[in-house]
């Protein structure tokens, strides 16, 4: 039987409601100091990129990603493609490449990584948490590092795959060459330590990124005239010397050094190990200018 | 004694000097968990305590302790629970605010997706909806009060620290901002250190206070307290103020005229009863009609300037007696 009488209706349920919850206290998990230093270090590498800034920011780091990066495939197309003995061409060939845009993407980055914080007082805001200045130094020397480290170890990196996988037996080419992985490495590492750490000390007192990176592009340029017109004028012997305070002609002689090639260049030879030491110590300096301006009052 | 109970911050003959430039001169406080006003004008010491107490800078000499902690020893573990709102711009300009007030949160150690939900919500809170999207670059001075006080408070500490926090905000924001240090403290149980050198603020928002001039310590205690004690009593009327001025020194009553009112001085007892008695008498004695005759609340500006007077007057003697 069907009755007749309207269902039994239970109360009247509100559709939805909303609450202002208002401010709630946090019981998450806190992952301390080592979290923070390592969101530093990606905030800044995406800072690097013009990652979530505008699209002109995005510019320079993709044009010298290119820069590096092409005279490597072109190559290994070459090589890959027509091959011929005739066609040498080495990872110290390739560093010329490497270095400018190492030099130019150190220009921008280093005033990237300091200028703006220091400009715009946000030191105070890292310093009062859960940071040290150590801390926030490292983590920018860091970020700075994996940046430049992109381009010094790509196109070697990238270089070297393609000979070992072009060698008629890649396996035996991998073993016989494995010690261009530690050069590609020595010189990426020394290269971008020199560029860097001269970038970041400038960078560290300069709040303005467009004159930070003026001033080290400038600086270096004029350095590198002054030395050339000395090593000119000056007699061999103490003008031998002015080569390791020749950013350019340096990092060139570093990298013949390390691949064991002929520098091609007017500048005495010193011996090798000289070039290595005068890169440690510019970025020792550079580290002391650092630590005077950041540590030095904590 | 509980936790409530404890003191947030202690120092002890703490000094900061740059050079000859004494900042601040052995400072001895003991604060309680409240609202605290940090009082005195611009240069007085304020943010040299702020930054002293945070480990921005060494102290010269002297000790202090923050929520139980060492601030030289326990300087990290006492910032994972301490938050700080500068007096100064401080926010970077071409990042948006939930971005900024985000990562400020993971810098004191949420993992990202907290951290982003973490700044999205307070930014709410404080006022900042809409807009949490757009580049701080173009936001009104009250706007980017708002998202200075969010990145101090995203990571839910103990304690804020709000260094002039309505600097630069026009009577609506100021009010506003007031409203949310109200809401900070009140309802989350937040302890919140407000040094500003505009004393309604600090008496519109705070419990407890702390007055420094030059580098000294001046005042330390409850509101309440201070500002217990009689205020003046402003008197008006028909006729010569100055008649009445003299009728009531002849009653031992210390009095002086503003403008056409006399404000007689509250007695070292405070206002009673026959104070006014003497008032009346006086003005019936001068047969002239009263206007007005009000008692006037002894406020916090009325402390700042008797305790830095006599501070001052006590400076006075010692020089002269060195002279």
């Amino acid at each position: 039987m069907v009755s007749n009488q309207p269902p039994a209706t239970t109360p009247a349920q509100p559709y939805g409601e909303i609450y202002d919850l208002g401010y709630k206290h946090y019981d998450g998990k806190r992952l301390g100091r080592s979290h923070a230093i390592r969101a530093l270090i990606v905030y800044s590498i995406k800072r690097g990129l013009g990652i979530k800034k505008k699209w002109t920011a995005k510019i320079i780091p993709l044009i010298l990603y290119a820069i590096a990066f092409i005279p490597a495939f072109i190559v290994a197309g070459i090589k890959a493609f027509v091959p011929s003995d005739d066609f040498t061409y080495s990872y110290h060939d390739l560093n010329d490449f490497i270095f400018l845009t190492l030099f130019i993407f150190a220009a921008a980055l280093g005033p990237e990584m300091l200028s703006d914080d220091r400009r715009e007082n946000v030191l105070g805001l890292y310093f009062s948490r859960a940071l040290t200045r150590l801390d926030y130094l490292l983590a920018k020397i860091a970020a700075m590092g994996l940046l430049l480290g992109t381009i010094a170890f790509g196109p070697p990196l990238l270089l070297f795959i393609a000979n070992v996988l072009l060698a008629d037996n890649p396996i035996t080419y991998f073993f016989d060459h494995i010690g261009d992985l530690g050069r590609i490495a020595a010189y990426g590492t020394l290269a971008s330590a020199y560029l860097g750490a001269i970038s970041l000390a400038i960078a560290a007192y300069t709040n303005r990124k467009g004159v930070a990176g003026a001033i080290f592009i400038g600086g270096i340029l004029m350095i590198t005239g002054i030395a050339n017109a000395l090593f000119q004028a000056l007699d061999s012997g103490i003008g031998d010397y002015i080569i390791l305070v020749d950013p350019f002609d340096l990092v060139v002689a570093l990298s013949a050094w390390i691949w064991s090639e002929p520098t091609n260049m007017d500048m005495a030879d010193l011996p090798g190990i000289a070039y290595g030491l005068a890169v440690l110590a510019t970025v020792g300096l550079s580290a002391v200018l650092m630590y005077r301006r950041y540590l030095a009052d904590e | 004694m509980t936790v409530s109970d404890q003191p947030i911050v202690t120092t002890a003959a703490l000094t900061k000097a740059y050079g000859s430039v004494i900042a601040l001169d052995t400072v001895d406080l003991s604060i309680p968990r409240s609202a605290i006003g940090l009082l005195g004008a611009n240069g007085a010491g304020k943010s040299t305590l702020i930054k002293l107490l945070l480990g921005l800078i060494a102290p010269t000499g002297g000790t202090a302790t923050m929520l139980g902690m060492d601030i030289r020893s326990d300087v990290i573990r006492i910032r994972e629970r301490v938050g700080y709102m500068p007096e100064s711009d401080c926010l970077p300009m071409d990042v948006t605010a939930a971005d900024f007030v985000g990562h400020m949160a993971e810098m004191s150690g949420l993992p990202g997706r907290d951290a982003r939900q973490r700044a999205n919500d307070v930014l709410y809170q404080v006022g900042v909806d809409e807009e949490r999207y757009r580049l701080i670059r173009g936001f009104s001075t009250g706007m980017k009060q708002r998202v200075k006080l969010a990145q101090a408070i995203v990571h839910d500490p103990e304690l804020v620290f709000l260094d002039e926090p309505t600097n630069g905000m026009d009577p609506q924001g100021r009010d506003d901002m007031l409203n949310l240090i109200n809401r900070i403290h009140r309802q989350l149980g937040i302890t919140v250190i407000v040094s500003s050198h505009l004393l309604e603020d600090i008496e519109r928002v705070c419990d407890y206070v702390v007055m420094v001039d030059r580098g000294k310590l001046v005042v330390n205690g409850r509101i309440n307290d201070l500002m217990q004690g009689g205020g003046d009593v402003i008197v008006r009327i028909d006729g010569d103020p100055q008649r009445l001025v003299d009728g009531l020194a002849a009653r031992q009553l210390s009095a002086r005229l503003s403008g056409p009112e006399v404000i007689v001085a509250a007695p070292d007892g405070g206002v009673s009863d026959a104070v006014y008695d003497a008032i009346r008498d006086a003005v019936v004695e001068m047969d002239a009609p009263l206007r007005m005759l009000r008692g006037r609340e002894r406020s916090l500006e009325d402390v700042y300037i008797q305790t830095v007077g006599e501070m001052v007057a006590a400076e006075d003697v010692v020089a002269a007696n060195g002279q």
